[in-house]
């Protein structure tokens, strides 16, 4: 089933007589469960393709649906709401809340909707993310590994359409980014989670089922490997 | 290298370098401002007080031999011991100390070398308020000195605070750049010595610019003051600009001192910090241990948990702000409080108790009753009501057991009375007489007005004593003093040894004579005599003399205003004014003159609240303008994570409402404390209070807070919400 599906989108950043292309065009189609890796070099325009995807960001053209949602028509609130319960955003450096404890921090998705969250859900997502222990810490007494789980829990507390991941291994060492890397696949595998993942490391890329390359803004190429 | 990286530094970051110095220069500015209105206000209090009652700490009362003198001028902490002299005779001695702190310890010392009793002391209980020092004994509150000793105290430790904040946030911005240095090899004892450096290059200006201005202005207000006093008060002793060089040392001290401790702190954090953690130091709000906002977080949902958090973790840069506003908002309405429970009972215990007593008082120097001629003259004034003309004296009365009212005998007697009020002697005890001696004409009045025999042969004497064990003044509790029976009272010198003068009593009563006076404040177990003045004449070969001046209590008609009080009041200082020394004051104008003071005091301090409360304003600011380089980055999670742009504002409204309730909040408790206290300490009602609540004058004060503070967050969402999301998220290197 078609969850995701951009048309012809474009981003142009600068003014008119100076404009960047960050995306020229770019077609894609993602099914529910599919665990993606988008691959490019720097400033090619990967992590403006997520940021569009995660409604972070509008495109200049072209269209963005999400599970039947045009995310080009969606005002901030709309937006604001549509990251809260359809996407799952991780990034390289974490964001998590620095003034809340890790609890709060995995529970604020729900909290802004005032929802209380299932707690076999979240005792099997932190369990299985290995953060039993560490709910009632602030994130600043966390290794980088441990807040990276955090914010992948935090992602996945509402069950998102899409997890939307941006270099969640940059940060970390190998062990951690190996930990993280069998984390996502694990919610891949037993949530039926549909991942879009950011990367410009091969090694990360190859462990997703489907790699897609981007370089000045186009989709180079789209390789499904099993 | 470290000169020209400090001074590359100031002439690049010109805006952080220019709030330092004007932070830095503004409070130097008001602390020393405040230290010399305070120093001054201080100085003219105890100058006041030396012109008036004299410059003594204590006295003690009798006659002494130049030997007993010596002794006394010799003890130790003594600077000198001077006899001083009433109506002409040596009373007694007035002692001048080195050390305050030892008055009340050493002048009974002095006074049993001596070989006098205690009860001869006297202290200058207003003189030694001045420098903190309170005899028990004393009854009087004097609340003024330490109230607004307190209010300068806490406006300076909140110039202070502002000063060490300037500093502190920008020296936290600097550990990242302090991190690389570390990083290269820099030892934190250079770093320190850079910073302290920057700190002295910066402030070294401003502190003493700052400092001179503020005495400089110090002097000029003093100096409008006086013009400004000269016009309403006549004859006032007029303030000379002073300023102790202790007073500017410690003003500079505890400048230096916070700078100084500001700009080695994050120097000390730095050096405790490993290069990389310096390096990644962003400055960024943190918790360091879990908090939570619960309250917020109940009332207001996840927008009030972040809000909450997010201000626990602001904390250090909004300090001076909150102090600020809970201090300016505390002292304004604590001040406006007391100046009220003050005006009531002023009002109350003053002007109201003495309305239809006195309209014009002259008091005549050195006159004495017998010799004043012109009392016909005076009540035949047009526009005269009454003209009562009378001086008191001070006597004793002997009292025996079986005269003792049955209500004073219930009562203990004169159990509770000090020997300084009561002696027992062989047949009952001899207590204090204050003679009240009316000329004739308004003695015969008193006499038809309390149902004695209208005779100028004897005395009407004031039957009634308070309940002593109840200290509240304004609602005393009286009762019968004697049996009034007896028909004679008998009167004797104070001292020892002296004839006892029997005089007929014409009538108890406990009506007292409509004068401007008051009678047993100090010594509940007086007996006030009222005597015409023929009979003085007769007995005052025996009792002594009366109080130097003659007092003229004038009442008017009874719609009498302001103009024809000032035509009265001239009128008779035309009358007698080419033969005696007057003093003349009328009601209407002191009441004004007192509304003017009190208007004048509350204009100084409110003053000041104003001040405090444009610097905790001007913090709340300076923090909301600069969101957006400090908050983007957490504005920019909040969103990432679905927080809608309305649940932002809603952080901003709660942040606000915090800044600004916080200060109602934390003064609302103590104002009710303290007004119970002023009110406990004055004997005034709750309903009298709440009746006259300066509610106005708060509401409008705290409006100005909220308003100012709303306006600031304002600022602050409008600059927020133009910042790109994907932008933020984009910019690494806010990380």
């Amino acid at each position: 089933m078609e969850i995701l599906k951009c048309q012809g989108v474009r981003k142009v950043y600068g003014d008119q007589n100076n404009p960047v292309v960050a995306l020229d065009g770019v077609d894609l189609s993602v099914n529910k469960g599919e665990f993606v890796a988008i691959v490019g070099a720097s400033g090619s325009g990967k992590s403006t393709l997520l940021h569009i995807l995660g409604s972070v960001d509008k495109p200049t053209s072209g269209s963005v649906i999400v599970e039947g949602t045009d995310l080009s028509s969606l005002n901030p609130r709309q937006a604001a709401i549509f990251r809260r319960r359809k996407v799952g955003l991780v990034y390289q450096f974490y964001n998590l809340i620095p003034t809340l404890t890790v609890r709060k921090n995995i529970l604020m998705p729900l909290s802004l909707d005032r929802k209380k969250p299932n707690q076999e859900y979240l005792e099997q997502v932190v369990s299985s993310l290995g953060l039993s222990e560490k709910l009632e810490a602030m994130p600043n007494q966390l290794s980088g590994g441990q807040q990276q789980r955090v914010a992948i829990a935090r992602s996945l507390i509402y069950r998102p359409t899409l997890l939307l991941a941006d270099e969640p291994t940059g940060n970390l060492d190998q062990k951690n980014s190996r930990e993280i890397m069998d984390m996502l696949k694990l919610s891949n595998r037993n949530l039926d989670q549909t991942i879009l993942l950011i990367t410009h490391d091969e090694k990360v890329a190859l462990e997703a089922e489907r790699i897609i390359t981007i370089e000045d803004g186009r989709i180079l190429s789209d390789e499904k490997r099993r | 290298m470290w000169k020209e990286y400090s001074s590359g530094y100031i002439k690049n970051n010109r805006s952080a370098s220019l709030s330092v110095v004007l932070a830095t220069g503004i409070s130097a500015l008001l602390l020393s401002l405040l230290c010399g209105i305070f120093y001054n206000l201080w100085k003219y209090e105890v100058e006041s007080i030396q012109l008036e009652e004299g410059g003594w700490q204590s006295r003690i009362a009798g006659q002494f031999d130049p030997e007993e003198l010596e002794k006394m001028g010799n003890f130790s902490g003594i600077e000198k011991a001077v006899v001083y002299e009433k109506e002409g005779r040596e009373a007694g001695v007035e002692l001048y100390f080195s050390d305050y702190g030892r008055v009340l310890e050493d002048t009974p010392r002095i006074a049993a070398l001596a070989g006098v009793s205690s009860e001869k002391i006297t202290y200058n209980h207003s003189l030694l308020a001045l420098y903190f020092i309170r005899d028990p004994a004393d009854p009087a509150p004097r609340l003024l000195f330490p109230l607004f000793l307190l209010i300068i105290t806490l406006a300076s430790l909140s110039l202070i605070v502002i000063i060490h904040s300037a500093f502190a946030v920008s020296m936290n911005d600097r550990i990242h750049q302090f991190g690389i240095f570390s990083s290269i090899g820099a030892t934190p004892r250079q770093i320190r010595t850079c910073l302290l450096q920057e700190a002295a290059a910066l402030c070294a200006i401003p502190v003493l610019a700052g400092n001179l201005l503020g005495i400089g202005i110090s002097a000029g207000i003093l100096h409008m003051a006086n013009i400004l006093l000269r016009s309403v008060v006549s004859g006032r002793h007029e303030s000379v600009f002073g300023y102790h060089p202790l007073v500017l040392g410690v003003t500079l001290f505890a400048t230096v001192l916070t700078i100084w401790i500001s700009a080695w702190l994050p120097a000390r954090k730095l050096s405790r910090l490993s290069p990389l953690e310096a390096i990644k130091n962003t400055g960024e709000l943190q918790l360091k241990r879990k908090r939570s906002s619960r309250i917020l977080g109940f009332l207001f949902g996840v927008e009030g948990e972040l809000a909450g958090n997010a201000l626990k973790a602001q904390r250090r840069a909004l300090r001076t702000g909150s102090l600020s506003l809970i201090c300016s908002f505390m002292a304004f309405t604590i001040m406006q409080c007391f100046f009220a429970t003050s005006n009531i009972s002023t009002r109350e215990s003053y002007f109201q108790r003495y309305q239809q007593v006195w309209d014009v008082m002259v008091t005549v120097k050195d006159t004495k009753a017998e010799a004043f001629g012109e009392t016909g003259e005076i009540q035949g004034l047009p526009g005269v009501e009454s003209a009562i003309v009378y001086q008191r004296a001070g006597v004793k009365a002997m009292i025996l057991e079986e005269e003792l009212s049955e209500e004073m005998k219930a009562f203990g007697g004169f159990a509770h009375a000090s020997e300084s009020q009561v002696t027992k002697t062989d047949g009952g005890w001899l207590v204090n007489a204050p003679l009240v001696i009316l000329d004739d004409t308004s003695f015969l009045t008193y006499c038809g007005q309390v149902g004695g025999t209208p005779v100028l042969n004897g005395a009407v004497v004031l039957n009634q004593i308070r309940d002593v064990t109840n200290p509240d003044f304004r609602h005393p509790q009286y009762m019968p003093y004697v049996k009034g029976e007896k028909g004679v009272s008998l009167l004797t010198q104070p001292g020892q040894g002296g004839k006892i003068v029997e005089i007929p009593v014409l009538s108890y009563t406990r009506q007292e004579p409509a004068l401007r006076e008051e009678y047993a404040t100090l010594d509940y177990y007086e007996l006030v005599h009222v005597i015409p003045v023929s009979l003085w004449k007769e007995i005052r070969g025996q009792l002594g003399e009366a109080n130097p001046d003659l007092n003229i209590c004038i009442l008017g008609e009874d719609s009498a205003d302001r103009e024809e009080l000032d035509r009265l009041q001239k009128e008779v200082g035309e009358l007698l004014g080419s033969t005696y020394i007057l003093e003349s004051e009328n009601r209407i104008q002191e009441y004004e003159v007192n509304e003017k003071q009190i208007l004048g005091l509350q204009v100084v301090f409110g003053g000041f609240c104003v001040l405090l409360a444009i610097i905790g304003i001007g913090n709340v600011f300076s923090n909301t303008l600069s969101f957006v380089r400090q908050r983007k980055r957490e504005f920019a999670r909040y969103l990432s994570v679905g927080v809608t742009p309305e649940g932002i504002r809603k952080m901003f409204c709660i942040e606000a409402l915090v800044v600004a309730g916080r200060p109602i909040l934390i003064t609302l408790p103590l104002a009710v404390l303290a007004v119970w206290f002023m009110l406990r300490m004055s004997y005034l009602g709750v309903e009298e209070f709440l009746a006259e609540a300066p509610l106005g004058p708060i509401v409008i004060f705290l409006l100005a807070i909220v308003g100012s503070v709303a306006l600031a967050y304002n600022l602050g969402w409008r600059n927020l919400r133009r910042v790109s999301l994907a932008e933020v998220l984009r910019d690494d290197t806010m990380l």
